[in-house]
């Protein structure tokens, strides 16, 4: 066959000195994301475009509040409410001081979730967005402040909240305090439903504990992003009580929507669109357009 | 200067980059398919590597395996070539991130040159002239008839989203306009879900030339002649030529002279062509810019004695142009048939399969830039051509005698090729004449003939 003389060609050139190659090529290791949930490979960068949701498997990557912000908020629209509310120690607790300052450093946020006045798609709203990325958004006495506060604006203005959820759920280093924000918000969510007003809920990855049992369950809407985790307690501590073995999807959302704790499942893209329509059915304004 | 190159490609443009690259005394990296074990350019690379299964979507445009696999040779520098990732600037984007030379243009320039609208719009600044018509879509009727009138009939009206011909209507006159922008618009929606229309003048009968440049890294641009690309058969190039009859001495210098503006207005640097159309008064008009090697660089590199390949590594290593454009000279014709593995006979019906018996002709003005040899099995996964056969002469009518010469001697057993359909342009009187347009292969039919 002629395809195995061709390794006479590299023979015959052997003779002629080639200069050894270095090797320069360093591939950074923030070019490369890898989904954790089907473990496929994609570039950082192309991530990011696609608004970091998977293009394989669909899985919505956390964000940061600011991200959100950004993708949901017309621009240039968002005042931003309580920005200087600040945590104390309440219990004392060891290192909480050390780990907020060096998360505050990290983040650049005061606190695990941001609130204010914003337009989306032209109508106003009030609006809440919890950052897993602090302190995995875990809810202590100026979380609930914040969303207390912001509902009691909403109430007084009389505008409806948006509030995007996230959260490990009570803050353990506030103890008792942090357990006290789930009444807390409850009656300002009360008082602002009381007054006719819309809340809509958009539940993130992960949604979990003091916060699911409290203002990210009471929304007139409940939309939540694809297979995000939402939940009260974990899987081992449900199963250890009840003593029965769970569905492997139980706590997604789209397991929730299947049994009616969420109303829709609505993709990162078409989330602002969504949001924008749902504010104006309720703004009491005309919809020619549907 | 670099030492091992990797190229990001196949077929006899890999080859052709490998055989530049061995003359410079440059180590070169192959990388190929699961179809392509057997392939010419990963026998004769130094080294090749295999970056996947068949399908081009898993190997050849296979960026992170492309990586990868300069990681694991040590390859400086990366070879596009040219389809695949040739103009993807995010390829070239990631190359420089990962300390890798992109053997072409900067990211910036390619994205700019990728999109049709920004192009144009960049090109027209630099003084480019560019097809009259409105600034993008037209939003009215009486906007529609102003710019009509401005620019003169006939005009096409042409869908912004469109492509295959749809949603295009040509109009010869002011009463016609209304109607077929209604028209338009309504075929554009149903098929684009876009009815946006933008407005351009008729060019009739136009040529496809295009310049070709070269720029390096610190502002040396250099232009070398055109490239006449009328042959085509469905907006495939099927033989080129240059000199291009159509272009006088004085139109070779103004289109090489605004082609040199426009490398400059998009910061252009390596190898480049910018595509115009042109009339056959000489009215030139910019179509776009192909930010990489051309299949048909042959032409230029046999008329102008520079070799194009060995510019763009030489310019991406950081070396300077050795050249000014007063020491361009062009000389000779020089004419390409594209030898493709297809039946014409059949709708040009692509036929892989093994060449069981090949020879390909020789002599003084032939040159073959291929991939085949005989025993070679051709894939079924890309693009048929398999050769190009360049003939160099003096005058193009000894190109052309010594191109039909050639094309009979060119022997293929075992696959259909387009060898006969390319003899039947060379024996036309219109071609022999250089009468021709972009429409002539598709009113011709050559294929009937066989």
């Amino acid at each position: 066959m002629l395809v195995d003389l061709f390794k006479k060609v590299k023979k015959r050139m052997s003779d002629i000195p080639m200069p050894e190659a270095k090797t320069s090529v360093n591939i950074p290791s923030n070019l490369l994301f890898k989904c954790p949930r089907c473990q496929n490979i994609i570039f950082e960068e192309e991530f990011e475009r696609e608004l970091k949701i998977c293009p394989k498997c669909g899985y919505h990557a956390r964000i940061t509040a600011k991200e959100r912000l950004a993708l949901t908020a017309d621009e240039g629209s968002f005042k931003e409410y309580d920005a200087n509310l600040y945590t104390l120690n309440p219990i004392d607790f060891p290192g909480y001081s050390d780990k907020i300052a060096a998360l505050k450093k990290k983040t650049g946020l005061e606190e695990a979730v941001i609130t204010g006045e914003c337009t989306i798609d032209g109508q106003n709203t009030v609006i809440g967005i919890m950052d897993s990325h602090f302190m995995m958004a875990s809810m202590g006495s100026v979380v609930g402040e914040k969303i207390t506060r912001a509902f009691e604006r909403a109430t007084e203005k009389r505008l409806p909240v948006v509030l995007f959820t996230a959260s490990g759920g009570a803050r353990m280093q506030e103890g008792i305090v942090s357990l006290m924000q789930m009444a807390k918000t409850s009656g300002a969510v009360a008082r602002h439903s009381d007054a006719g007003l819309l809340y809509i809920t958009v539940m993130t990855d992960p949604t979990t504990g003091g916060v699911t049992a409290s203002f990210a369950s009471l929304g007139d809407i409940i939309i939540a992003e694809p297979k995000a985790l939402i939940g009260f307690a974990g899987r081992r501590v449900i199963e250890g009580t009840i003593k029965q073995h769970l569905p492997d999807d139980f706590q997604s959302a789209e397991f929730l929507l299947e049994h009616g704790f969420v109303d829709m499942i609505v993709n990162r893209r078409d989330m602002k669109h969504v949001l924008g329509k749902l504010l104006k059915y309720h703004s009491g304004e005309v919809c020619a357009d549907e | 200067m670099v030492n091992k190159i990797l190229i990001a490609n196949r077929g006899e443009i890999a080859v052709r980059i490998i055989r530049a690259c061995r003359e410079l005394g440059i180590r070169t990296v192959a990388v190929f398919s699961e179809a392509d074990r057997n392939a010419l350019h990963a026998q004769i690379a130094d080294e090749a590597i295999c970056i996947g299964p068949a399908p081009s979507k898993d190997s050849y445009l296979n960026v992170k395996a492309i990586l990868a696999a300069c990681e694991v040779t040590g390859a400086q520098a990366v070879h596009p070539g040219f389809g695949f990732l040739s103009e993807n600037a995010d390829f070239a984007h990631m190359c420089g991130r990962c300390n890798l030379i992109f053997i072409g243009p900067d990211p910036e320039s390619m994205e700019l040159m990728g999109d049709k609208a920004k192009a144009k719009k960049t090109m027209k600044r630099a003084g480019v002239p560019v097809v009259p018509g409105s600034d993008g879509e037209v939003k009215s009727i009486e906007e529609a008839k102003r710019i009509a009138e401005m620019i003169g009939y006939p005009v096409m009206v042409k869908a912004s989203a469109g492509g295959g011909g749809r949603g295009i209507r040509k109009v010869d006159s002011p009463d016609k306009l209304e109607a077929a922008i209604y028209a338009a618009k309504s075929e554009a929606g149903a098929f684009f879900g876009n009815d946006g229309i933008y407005i351009e003048k008729f060019i009739a009968n136009p040529h496809h030339i295009e310049v070709q440049v070269l720029a390096d890294n610190y502002g040396n641009a250099v232009y070398l002649g055109e490239r006449d690309c009328s042959l085509q058969r469905r907006n495939q190039k099927v033989l080129e030529e240059s000199p291009s009859m159509l272009v006088t001495p004085e139109l070779r210098k103004r289109m090489g002279e605004i082609s040199i503006k426009a490398v400059h207005a998009c910061g252009y640097k390596n190898a480049g062509t910018i595509e115009y159309l042109v009339d056959e008064n000489g009215n030139f008009y910019f179509m776009e810019m192909n930010t990489r090697i051309q299949v048909e660089h042959p032409v230029t590199e046999l008329v102008s004695g520079i070799d194009i390949v060995k510019q763009q590594i030489l310019i991406a290593c950081g070396e300077k142009l050795p050249f000014k454009q007063s020491d361009i000279t062009l000389r000779g014709h020089a004419i390409e048939c594209r030898i493709n593995a297809e039946n014409p006979k059949y709708n040009f019906r692509p036929s892989p399969g093994k060449i069981e018996s090949l020879h390909m002709p020789g002599g003084p003005g032939i040159r073959i830039d291929s991939a085949v040899y005989q025993g070679y099995t051709i894939p079924p996964y890309y693009d048929s051509m398999i050769a190009k056969l360049i003939a160099y002469a003096p005058t193009r009518e000894e190109a052309i005698s010594k191109m039909r010469w050639a094309l009979a001697e060119f022997l293929v057993d075992g696959v259909d090729t387009n060898i006969d359909y390319q003899l039947e342009i060379l024996k036309d009187k219109d071609f022999i004449n250089a009468k021709y347009d972009i429409g002539f292969l598709d009113r011709k039919d050559f294929a009937s003939r066989l």
